[in-house]
């Protein structure tokens, strides 16, 4: 039996198993994709038909100084992210390596990360209500007039990235795990025989050998904060007034709430537009690096 | 650092993460009559299921669970069948311009979901599907099928040629090679990508909020959203009880299937 042969004995059976996919996906998300693009050039509130009105959703998405206090959040989001959740999730796989029992270690870590964004933006939420967990915990240590945790921005920013952190830093730390078990053992061995030990081993060993997988921890990461929703909606709902909103729910709002569609579409061009550069630029970095090694 | 500091600092560190979810579980153990927000952390009776009782009788929580149970499921074992299809035309039947048809899939994950809200809110308005249980199962198949795909091209691109070529020759059609030859072989595979994309589904918020508006159509994690806001007629304790009862499903399906977990999320990597 060639090759030949079965390459082009099967293609219609072959076409028949790849269909279901395809079409789901053509008619589900492109299509959609495609519409809201169209959408974006148009005036359009829901009812009767989109009028078209070429690039005034862009001039009026950045007119409005709202736009760029959620692009701003967005970014605070982007870079906490970065730095939090996988930050800690590095020094959590680092300390739980090769120790008895790490997986039982990490598992207070895990928890947090089955529980949906709504249901931590819920624990978050009652922690940090004013006269909450948090300010009585203050309170008795003599902290009288504890901050405004989520009504005054950019804090409330801060603290709904450090409660996502909460839930994020241990599949950081699982994701670190594996690419740490899969460093082969001959070079470690080899530099702990030489007296490698911390700071050094980890400068010299472990962290070049991480640095792929770093790259796409951080990849996912920086595309998951572009897209926040469920955990600013579950807390502020974006408030005060719209001083938390970030992108996601800035285009949720006008496209839901104020029915202007082909404004919701712009912004979810724009969202589109910086997720994808941001992907390009992590994966050309990625692949870069991966040519030095 | 030497081994017993480093556990000590870590079961330290464990016990810090976790006052999130003590403060959530007694707290939500407090009977209405009894709480007060300004005994945060001290327990105080144990009424935790007559909360999650109240809580399911209450806001519709308890239809939004069935439904929640049947888009968690069969929208991934959908999914699941369908990318193992597409994976099997591509890498066993050698599907000519494979990798193009194998991108065309994928590249559906690359887009953020805020693209696809108004046209399939739109659309499905104009064709009957908006707020009904069939619209919601098709759009949480659509979103995991290229992550299905993805790992699917991958595992059957580990299984020799040959396995193919011995079931033709014994007479069989490429259907059943498919279901009795090579599904069995993947299991493991499908398994890890069913749990990771049930518990997707299960804690989505975006497309529950826009493509649903009904009790027994909503995704729960989205009436819980909807309880939360306006405490839906409810006492703080009874919301943060419901908050136990939408987390715990994933939080167990996790804990239980943890390498499996990390087997998939690892395959979803590369």
């Amino acid at each position: 039996m060639s090759r030949r042969r079965d390459s082009t004995s099967y293609q219609w059976s072959a076409r028949g198993f790849i269909a279901p996919g395809v079409i789901l996906v053509a008619v589900l998300l492109y299509a959609p994709l495609l519409w809201t693009t169209y959408l974006s050039f148009t005036e359009y509130n829901g009812l009767g038909d989109p009028d078209w009105v070429g690039l005034a959703n862009y001039g009026a998405m950045f007119a409005d100084p709202e736009f760029f206090g959620s692009l701003g959040n967005t970014l605070l989001w982007v870079a906490g992210t970065l730095i939090v959740p996988v930050g800690l999730g590095l020094g959590l796989a680092l300390l739980t390596f090769d120790l008895k029992g790490g997986i039982w270690l990490r598992l207070p870590f895990l928890i947090p990360y089955a529980i949906s964004g709504i249901g931590v933006g819920l624990i978050w939420s009652f922690i940090l209500q004013s006269d909450g967990a948090l300010d009585q915990a203050l309170a008795l240590v003599g902290v009288v007039d504890p901050p405004r945790w989520l009504l005054d921005a950019p804090l409330n920013t801060v603290v709904m990235i450090l409660a996502s952190s909460w839930q994020g830093v241990g599949v950081n730390a699982l994701l670190f795990t594996i690419g740490l078990q899969s460093i082969p053992k001959e070079p470690l061995e080899a530099a702990r025989l030489d007296g490698a030990r911390g700071a050094r081993l980890f400068g010299s060993i472990l962290w070049p050998m991480l640095r792929p997988l770093t790259a796409v921890v951080i990849g996912l990461s920086i595309v998951a904060s572009l897209k926040t929703f469920d955990i600013v909606q579950g807390m502020t709902k974006g408030g005060p007034g719209r001083a938390s909103e970030t992108l996601a729910l800035t285009m949720y709002k006008d496209t839901f709430v104020n029915s202007d569609y082909g404004l919701g579409s712009a912004i979810a061009v724009f969202l589109t537009i910086v997720t994808l550069v941001a992907s390009v630029l992590y994966l050309r970095q990625q692949l870069s690096k991966k040519n030095e090694i | 650092m030497s081994r017993s500091i480093r556990t000590a600092v870590l079961i330290v560190a464990g016990i810090i993460w976790l006052l999130p979810v003590y403060l959530l579980v007694i707290n939500a153990a407090k009977s209405p009559a009894d709480f007060t927000s300004k005994e945060a952390w001290l327990p105080n009776g144990f009424a935790l299921f007559e909360n999650m009782s109240d809580a399911l009788s209450l806001s519709g929580l308890g239809d939004a669970v069935f439904s929640t149970l049947i888009y968690s499921v069969v929208s991934p074992i959908i999914a699941v069948l369908v990318g193992a299809a597409a994976g099997f035309a591509i890498v066993a039947l050698r599907l000519k311009h494979g990798f193009a048809w194998f991108v065309v899939i994928f590249g559906g994950t690359v887009f953020p979901l805020q693209m696809v809200l108004i046209p399939l809110f739109d659309g499905y308005s104009r064709v009957g599907l908006f707020d009904t249980r069939l619209g919601m199962v098709l759009v949480y198949t659509a979103i995991s099928v290229p992550f299905s795909a993805f790992v699917m091209r991958n595992f059957f691109s580990g299984i020799a040629h040959n396995v193919f070529e011995a079931a033709v020759v014994d007479g069989a059609s490429t259907l059943r090679i498919f279901l009795r030859v090579y599904i069995p072989m993947a299991m493991s595979a499908l398994v890890a990508i069913f749990i990771l994309q049930a518990t997707f589904v299960w804690n989505d918020l975006l497309l529950g909020l826009t493509l649903s508006q009904s009790d027994d159509v909503r995704p729960i994690v989205t009436t819980l959203s909807g309880m939360q806001s306006t405490y839906g007629g409810a006492q703080l304790s009874t919301v943060l009880a419901a908050g136990i009862l939408v987390s715990l499903p994933t939080v167990v399906l996790f804990l239980f299937t943890q390498k499996f977990f990390a087997k998939g999320l690892a395959l979803g990597q590369y």
